[in-house]
């Protein structure tokens, strides 16, 4: 049972805040990290625990319950949202000072923490399913905080983006129920016998599963609610639209693809060519779009975009090496994404730079801000020996060594893609320090203790990774070969 | 420690620069700042020395995953490149301490400059094709500076479409590196190529299509044609000092990664006889006649001596991909000279600049008789690039032709077009660069019918011995160039 507390708590803690009626922000604000820490602590206590038997919750038949498991891939993802999140809090703290009606952001903000850690830690597809459709409903008014017009269209696109998705994903659940007969996750599938007797309806069914569990992994073309989405407060772009949700679809197919239908039924089959040849395309769309997109934010969103077909490329290679590339650029994108995001959040609430083009001449009086946005966009484009190099390393050779038509159009698309995230990236870098700063232009405002503790955080784990990355690698390595 | 010299000759450069940004009594005068650099320069030219005189040993730094090492590795190659490189920096540098004198913001100026001089060091140790990738991308980011530097429209638009060429250009490259790394018997570079060719694991027809994209990539930087398009752009809007090494040395910096690709990875069997060779020999003769031809038509001096940058870079390429032993020497010859020379010649322009303002051909009027010797050495290094004997460009075409007569192209019509264009380029070369030397000398129109030149600042002896000193080597490599000839043959020796 105890991987059900570091799920509960939050989701309780969260549901229960608005009834304090918070007369000082800073007890509040003390409550809302502390809760978060707290969840990390149990759920590391909870995974260093020795026994890993599934946990049951809930039974509505003996084929359908609601059920926790801690295997690799679940624990990776766990592992990386309670790392990601109480540093994304910190930030929040700073970053919403003077928003209105923060305590039911707080509330939604810890209670989404809860939910992904339920989608991460879930045994059978039914769990994830439940925990997914949480998510959506619980991270809504997360994206509709701002209120404005703007907001309010941002989230029900999303909405029905998300619900619309699900309705998809709920059918292959029904075709995985129908001809598996159960919806537990296991290693390379419930379809594991030589003669796969239904595999043209399974097939079907997977791709049905993949587009939509592909709304959240913003796949084109169901990207769209993605960049309209960042409308939100910045910590909520930065963890939920680069991290949490996105990740979570991703999470979602690589399940389904490794531990449900398998890919024995999948390999060579158009169920895999279609998600694969989407993947690749959706990776080069984000990138050009990135490129043409002069609003920071929404430029972020698009690169995450194409990010993200990254990393469902490396799994949907079917191989385990694609697995442990495709995961490792899960890691790695979402510690560099967060980065530039909060950093991009930092550039508009302290110096009211939305655009690419107010960034010009930051550089100088945003030194620590911008340093680590340098940073952040020299891993992003791929520069070795940072990160983002690694693991698009990996992705490239293990499209080589697959071989064959669609990895390598895979890999030229790769490519493609890191010029042009060298352009939209490394761009704003170099006006960040040669431009001038446009006229009238007020002083930025310096940044507070938690602002700089995350930046300085997430960039110190940005360079220790590329140093020292072997014990995850080797983790990545096992996971995708089943024997986590 | 094992390579420690090596190490320090990349991290002098790069933690002088630091210190450079960060201590502001570096920076109390100007003084002190150029003395301060003058001194690192110097040292760095001594270390650079020393490695070279260090026998060849290869260090592994790091392993960022257990099969992508980054290694640091002094062979013959390196020292060419390391040498020449950390030689011209130094001479430019010397030059900047004068003519910065009328630029703003010469603490980044100089930081800059050291910073890709060390990334420059570090690309010319590099011991794997990741270590050169990353350092290929590294120059480029840390050269970028040097290009924005005026920090006009124009600079800033050059200096992107600069970086967005090069990103372009190294992902290319990064496409071969990684078809290439599985067939590779060695992750580190071999003497004579690592290609496993009787196993290869993709089509051979494929690998060859792929060795030729990422040749194509790693020749942007060498201004190579189809991916010339940057370099006319971004090498003029520079300080003078600053484009005599964008366009005398960086563009080596292409040279060496296309050269580390050919004889450290792939082999010149590999592609020797194959549609590659035959392809990247037509682009670069094609290149080698198109600069000229654009040079040919270009007033602003500074962007004709871009245009010659192109074609130049060029015939070292059409020397190598000949993969003949006599080319080989005169493509090597080629690019110790033309770095010689087109330092020489960009601060000549930059001397120019900076005592009358001048920066067109047809303003230089009477400059034979106001800057003598600046005149002069413009016109004994426009002879060497022009390959009139006894100078070292001279001796540099020669063999590059005599090796394409000898060599074994898949076409034979190569055997006598690389010769034919070579000619070609001298005549066209001589029509670009001869005419300011002519103009300055004997164009002496009174001043009532024009404007002559008014000296705005004398010259002083930094603005004219560094120029002098290139001119002097270029002058003795053409009047002796057996030594430099043996050591290359002993170099070719171990990768044909």
């Amino acid at each position: 049972m105890m991987l059900a507390v570091p799920i509960a708590l939050p989701l309780l803690a969260g549901a229960v805040l608005p009834a304090f009626r918070w007369k000082r922000k800073a007890a509040r604000n003390a409550y809302v990290l502390g809760m978060t820490v707290l969840a990390s602590l149990l759920l590391a206590w909870a995974l260093a625990a020795p026994s890993q038997e599934p946990v049951e919750l809930l039974r509505f038949t003996s084929r359908l319950t609601v059920s926790l498991k801690a295997d690799g891939l679940g624990r990776l993802f766990a592992v990386l949202i309670a790392v990601l999140w109480p540093l994304t809090t910190l930030y929040a703290l700073e970053y919403m000072q003077g928003e209105a009606k923060q305590d039911s952001f707080f509330a939604f903000f810890l209670m989404s923490y809860g939910v992904t850690l339920g989608i991460a830690l879930s045994a059978n597809l039914l769990t994830l399913y439940l925990f997914y459709e949480l998510l959506s409903l619980s991270t809504l008014p997360l994206v509709m905080h701002g209120g404005s017009g703007a907001s309010v269209q941002a989230g029900l696109k999303y909405l029905y983006y998300s619900l619309g998705g699900a309705a998809f994903a709920f059918i292959g659940l029904v075709y995985l129920v129908y001809f598996g007969g159960t919806t537990d996750f296991a290693y390379g599938g419930l379809f594991t016998q030589v003669d796969i007797r239904h595999s043209a309806q399974l097939r079907l069914g997977y791709l049905l599963c993949f587009l939509g569990f592909s709304v959240k992994a913003a796949v084109f073309p169901l990207h769209g609610w993605l960049p309209t989405a960042s409308v939100a407060p910045t910590p909520v772009t930065a963890l939920l639209h680069a991290v949490a949700v996105v990740k979570s679809g991703v999470f979602a197919i690589i399940r389904i693809t490794y531990f449900s239908f398998g890919a024995a039924l999948l390999q060579g089959s158009y169920a895999q060519h279609i998600p694969l040849a989407l993947a690749a395309f959706t990776i080069v769309y984000g990138c050009a779009m990135a490129f043409r997109e002069r609003h920071l934010k929404r430029r972020l969103a698009y690169s995450t975009v194409s990010n993200l077909s990254y990393i469902l490329f490396g799994a949907l290679l079917l191989t385990p090496q694609g697995l442990a590339a495709g995961l490792m650029h899960l890691v790695f994108h979402a510690l560099m994404k967060i980065t530039l995001f909060l950093a991009a959040g930092v550039y508009m609430v302290k110096a009211q730079a939305d655009d690419v083009r107010d960034l010009r001449g930051l550089g100088r009086s945003m030194g620590l801000t911008s340093g680590v946005f340098v940073l952040g966009s020299l891993a992003m484009t791929g520069i070795p020996p940072l990160i983002g190099f690694i693991s698009k390393w990996s992705l490239g050779v293990s499209a080589v060594t697959l071989g064959g038509a669609l990895p390598v159009a895979g890999l030229v698309a790769l490519l493609i893609s890191a010029v042009l995230t060298g352009a939209y990236l490394m761009t704003p870098s170099f006006t960040l320090y040669t431009a001038r700063r446009a006229e009238g232009a007020g002083e930025p405002e310096p940044l507070g203790l938690p602002m700089r503790i995350t930046l300085l955080a997430l960039a110190a784990a940005m360079v220790v990774l590329s140093f020292y990355n072997q014990p995850l690698l080797d983790f990545l390595t096992r996971t995708a070969s089943g024997l986590m | 420690m094992d390579g420690l010299l090596m190490i320090t000759s990349v991290l002098l450069p790069i933690v002088s620069a630091l210190m450079l940004m960060r201590m502001p009594w570096l920076n109390e005068s100007r003084r002190d700042r150029c003395t301060f650099v003058g001194a690192v320069l110097l040292l760095e030219c001594i270390v650079v020395a020393l490695v070279a005189i260090e026998p060849q040993r290869s260090v592994v730094l790091f392993k960022m995953t257990e099969q992508l090492p980054i290694a640091l590795r002094s062979d013959g190659t390196s020292r060419v490149f390391s040498i020449v490189m950390a030689l011209m920096w130094a001479n430019s540098g010397f030059f900047s301490f004068r003519y910065m004198a009328h630029e703003k913001n010469e603490q980044s100026y100089y930081a800059f400059y050291l910073l890709a001089l060390g990334s420059l060091m570090a690309l010319t140790l590099s011991g794997t094709m990741v270590t050169m990738y990353l350092f290929f991308e590294l120059t480029t980011f840390l050269s970028v500076p040097m290009v924005l530097h005026t920090r006009t429209k124009e600079a800033i638009a050059a200096g992107i479409k600069y970086l967005i060429y090069s990103i372009a250009g190294a992902t290319m490259g990064l496409l071969g590196i990684f078809f290439l790394t599985p067939n590779l018997s060695s992750p580190y570079f071999v003497e004579g190529g690592a290609l496993m060719a009787g196993s290869l694991n993709i089509p051979h027809e494929a690998l060859l299509a792929i060795i030729f994209v990422t040749l194509v990539g790693f020749g942007t930087k060498a201004g190579m044609f189809p991916m010339h398009g940057w370099l006319p752009t971004a090498h003029p809007v520079a300080p003078a000092p600053a484009s005599a090494v964008l366009s005398g040395v960086i563009t080596k910096a292409g040279v060496l990664c296309i050269f580390r690709m050919l004889f450290y990875v792939i082999g010149p069997d590999f592609i020797r006889g194959t549609w590659v060779q035959t392809a990247l020999l037509g682009c670069s003769a094609v290149t080698v006649f198109m600069g000229s031809m654009l040079a040919l038509r270009e007033k602003v001096l500074k962007k004709r001596l871009a245009y010659s940058s192109i074609s130049q870079v060029s015939y070292v390429l059409c020397g190598l991909y000949l993969l003949d032993t006599m080319a080989f020497d005169g493509a090597l010859l080629q690019i110790v000279v033309h770095a010689l020379t087109k330092d020489a010649l960009f601060l000549c322009a930059g001397a120019i600049i900076f005592t009358t303002g001048i920066t067109r051909v047809d303003e230089m009027y009477g400059l034979g008789k106001r800057m003598p010797w600046t005149m002069w050495l413009f016109t004994i290094c426009s002879i060497s690039l022009i390959g009139i004997p006894p100078l070292g460009g001279f001796i540099a075409k020669w063999y590059i032709a005599e090796g394409a007569l000898a060599s074994t192209v898949p076409v034979a019509l190569f055997n006598w077009l690389v010769p034919t264009v070579l000619l070609i380029s001298a005549l066209l070369t001589a029509g670009y660069l001869l005419p300011p030397s002519i103009t300055a000398f004997f164009d002496l129109r009174t001043e009532g019918e024009c404007l002559v030149p008014q000296v705005r600042a004398k010259p002083t002896a930094l603005l004219v011995v560094p120029i002098v000193i290139l001119t002097v080597a270029i002058v003795v490599i053409g009047v002796n160039p057996s030594p430099m000839i043996d050591a290359f043959n002993r170099l070719a020796a171990t990768l044909f």
